[in-house]
């Protein structure tokens, strides 16, 4: 019990008091502050916000589930080399990819002109970048649940069916709670995306709150009443998750392979393999753009004048913050999977901090940690970590709530009647025989921090930027091929980070 | 002299569902205790609630006299309660080595190092496991799985050791070999045991008692002679029937 009351300690303190603080604070921004919600323009950039973000999510669907299913469950050529170039993209910060778009199709892009400027820099552009980007959730999350599917349920129905009723009256129906749960984590990460608007200069209203606090309109009690609106949002997006998914989210991780005999595709094979591996070339293309932009601009050789501390500063702390969250994941998770007392209502709070559109939770940080008293935290980069455990501690509850619910609980059972107290089961039992769900919660945290931006561009300690706040900052003002460099930078730093965090977690695998 | 297991008036109920109703049971120390009854009858329920993992609802639960669960109340965590599980699928750990997963209850308990040894030296050559000791679970035969799971249970010493339908998977030859081991084991160290099955031969070759269970009641308890000598109700006596040759799966 004090093991979980710690964890639920550290969710509480980073992910919950500055979304309780920011309703405190809200009634004292005082009246004038107040007044910006009674003009038509906020309301109008929200309603935008959602039309986008809605645009975004189904795009991503319908790109991701058919996807999902190909790669899963056919005998598409090549489907884990194709998985795995569509999904590289997620990993990385957004406009880091709409970065490379623009020097593909910007006005003096490798393919562009006016016409396609014109596109880019608009809301179709807006809506195409983020679908691309975020599209690899929906199939990944698709994917894992059908090769996580008891092959029996399959093979019941391929007795009796053909291939594409089994494929559309079995699987994707057994697959729904995962889609479900990818189509809200796409809504929500596309609600807080501030990186691709600015850049591509649509208006959206989490950059409406980041203009208050960053200087050109700065006014924070402002920025205090514009997160109102965005708080029902994140409300309404965690009674859908409760409401809509439930357990069934937890059943995403696949951990059986893909032992069952693929689904034939016959002569469909030839156009879906082209389909398939065209989507996946296209999310990958921008990396392409960036490191050509960068070696022709010679942006490499200049990289150590600019780069400064911030691959560091990245990589320290995301480490140290993915460290805590998988900690709090561990004992979070395994309550969750276990339905201790406590830890459903922690897994939904740190779910509501994750949902919450990162503007509202970096202003709520903000006014928890920007405090005299705490001045050697805000001023330093542990305030980036804090920030990284309030809006990621869902992944490593998530990560490990999946694996433990598929280890027997009679493991567990049979170290308490041999007279294991609770922290040796978690740290002799439940730990080392989920160890591999563990490892890849602590990867998947790490890629969550490595990526952030949204969060991170609101408070972080001057000249101790992380890598994608430093890049954002230079493009405005930097020369554009050290901007590519930078931006190729951060894509090999998270390749390194998930090439060796997947053959850890593979080896683990094989052991 | 106290029941070593003592249940009395206990209800346990799952999402509103009744599945054990005022039952109670006691087994003195040294007894085996066979507890039989078909599938959903409750028993798994029985052993649950004695091991600490179900608060029971109404009734008590008590360990040599000590009161352990109450009124839906967990008096004593079920790491406290000095018993040891053997469960249907064994629970063995997979990373654990044969000799780890002895030594994992023996440490948490507090056994010296050189006691602990010796004490799986010995239980390990009692079941025929000698030289396994650095095998991992993934490499042993399903019969040595099974070797290792009831070590693991009685290198502890426990007070008590609750067997929850441990050979329900395996065929007659080795379930007979196993039997014989159990009932060795356990008559040697005069363990308590609760037994939980659905098989009578099962029961009447380890039970020094067999207690009948129905729809989370039980409905009648004695020896295998008793029970069939004077069986309470029709459906003792279809069990009885559905069985005719008791005591000879252990040869």
């Amino acid at each position: 019990m004090l093991v979980l009351s710690a964890a639920g300690a550290v969710v509480l303190l980073t992910s919950v008091l500055p979304l309780a603080r920011l309703l405190t604070e809200i009634p004292g921004a005082g009246a004038a502050a107040l007044s910006v919600l009674s003009a038509f323009r906020p309301w109008l950039l929200l309603i935008r916000s959602l039309m986008l973000a809605a645009a975004v999510t189904a795009c991503a669907i319908a790109i991701g589930v058919p996807l999902g299913l190909l790669i899963a469950r056919t005998d598409l050529p090549g489907r884990r080399a194709l998985w795995m170039v569509h999904a590289f993209p997620m990993f990385l910060p957004p406009f880091l990819l709409a970065l490379g778009w623009f020097q593909l199709f910007g006005r003096e892009g490798f393919l562009g002109g006016e016409v396609t400027a014109r596109l880019l820099f608009s809301e179709v552009g807006l809506v195409a970048v983020l679908a691309l980007t975020f599209s690899p959730v929906v199939t990944s999350m698709m994917a894992l649940a059908l090769l996580g599917m008891d092959a029996s349920l399959e093979e019941a129905a391929r007795v009796a069916a053909r291939p594409w009723r089994v494929a559309t009256r079995i699987l994707l129906p057994a697959a729904r709670p995962a889609l479900g749960l990818a189509a809200i984590l796409v809504f929500a990460l596309s609600v807080s995306e501030l990186g691709v608007p600015m850049f591509l200069r649509v208006d959206v209203f989490p950059a409406a709150v980041f203009a208050r606090l960053g200087g050109i309109r700065y006014a924070p009690g402002e920025a205090f009443a514009l997160v109102v609106p965005l708080m029902p949002v994140a409300i309404g997006l965690l009674f859908l998750e409760r409401r809509l998914v439930g357990a069934g989210s937890f059943a995403v991780a696949g951990l059986r392979g893909m032992s069952r005999a693929p689904i034939p595709l016959g002569h469909w094979h030839p156009a879906l393999a082209a389909v398939s591996w065209s989507i996946a070339v296209a999310g990958a293309l921008p990396l392409g753009a960036l490191a050509l932009r960068g070696a022709r601009g010679r942006g490499f050789g200049q990289l150590p004048q600019w780069i400064g501390l911030a691959p560091w500063t990245s990589l320290g702390t995301a480490v140290v913050a993915a460290t805590v969250i998988v900690a709090v994941g561990l004992v979070l998770g395994h309550g969750v999977a276990r339905r201790l007392r406590g830890a459903s209502m922690l897994d939904a709070l740190a779910v509501l901090a994750f949902v919450t559109p990162a503007s509202v939770l970096g202003v709520g940080l903000i006014a928890v940690w920007n405090h005299p008293a705490m001045g050697g935290l805000y001023a330093s980069v542990a305030i980036l970590i804090v920030g990284y455990i309030a809006r990621y501690a869902v992944v490593g509850i998530r990560a490990v709530a999946s694996v433990v619910l598929q280890s027997p609980v009679h493991l567990e059972e049979a170290a308490a009647a041999a007279g294991a107290r609770f922290w040796r089961r978690l740290t002799r039992i439940i730990l080392p025989v989920n160890l591999r769900g563990v490892a890849a919660g602590l990867l998947l945290a790490m890629v969550f921090c490595l990526r952030d931006f949204e969060t991170a561009v609101l408070y972080y300690p001057p000249g101790r930027e992380p890598l994608p706040v430093r890049i954002f900052t230079l493009e405005a003002n930097g020369p554009p091929p050290v901007v590519a460099a930078l931006a190729l930078s951060h894509v090999v730093l998270t390749a390194f980070v998930v090439a060796g965090g997947s053959l850890l977690v593979l080896r683990r695998r094989r052991a | 002299m106290s029941a070593a297991i003592g249940i009395e008036g206990v209800r346990i109920r799952y999402a509103g569902k009744l599945v054990i109703d005022e039952l109670s049971l006691s087994i003195k120390p040294g007894e085996v205790l066979a507890l039989l009854g078909p599938s959903g009858s409750g028993k798994t329920s029985v052993l649950r609630v004695i091991l600490g993992f179900v608060t029971p609802e109404t009734g008590t639960v008590r360990l040599d006299g000590e009161v352990a669960s109450q009124e839906g109340r967990l008096l004593v965590l079920p790491e406290e309660r000095g018993l040891a599980v053997v469960f249907q699928d064994l629970a063995l750990w997979p990373h654990l080595s044969v000799a780890g997963n002895l030594a994992f209850g023996l440490n948490s308990r507090g056994v010296p190092r050189s006691e602990r040894n010796a004490r799986i030296r010995s239980i390990l050559g009692r079941v025929g496991l000698t030289g396994k000791e650095h095998s991992h679970p993934g490499e042993l035969s399903g019969g040595e799985r099974q070797r290792v799971a009831i070590a693991r249970a009685l290198v502890l010493e426990p007070r008590a050791v609750l067997l929850d339908e441990p050979l329900s998977n395996l065929d007659v030859g080795l379930k007979r070999e196993l039997l014989s081991i159990f009932r060795a084991l356990l008559k040697e160290r005069q363990t308590t045991a609760l037994y939980v099955t659905h098989d009578l031969r099962e029961a009447a070759a380890l039970g020094d008692r067999i207690a009948v269970m129905e729809q989370g009641r039980v409905v009648q308890e004695g020896t295998l002679d008793s029970l069939r000598a004077n069986p309470a109700s029709s459906f003792v006596r279809t069990l009885l029937n559905d069985f005719s040759g008791a005591g000879t799966i252990d040869g």
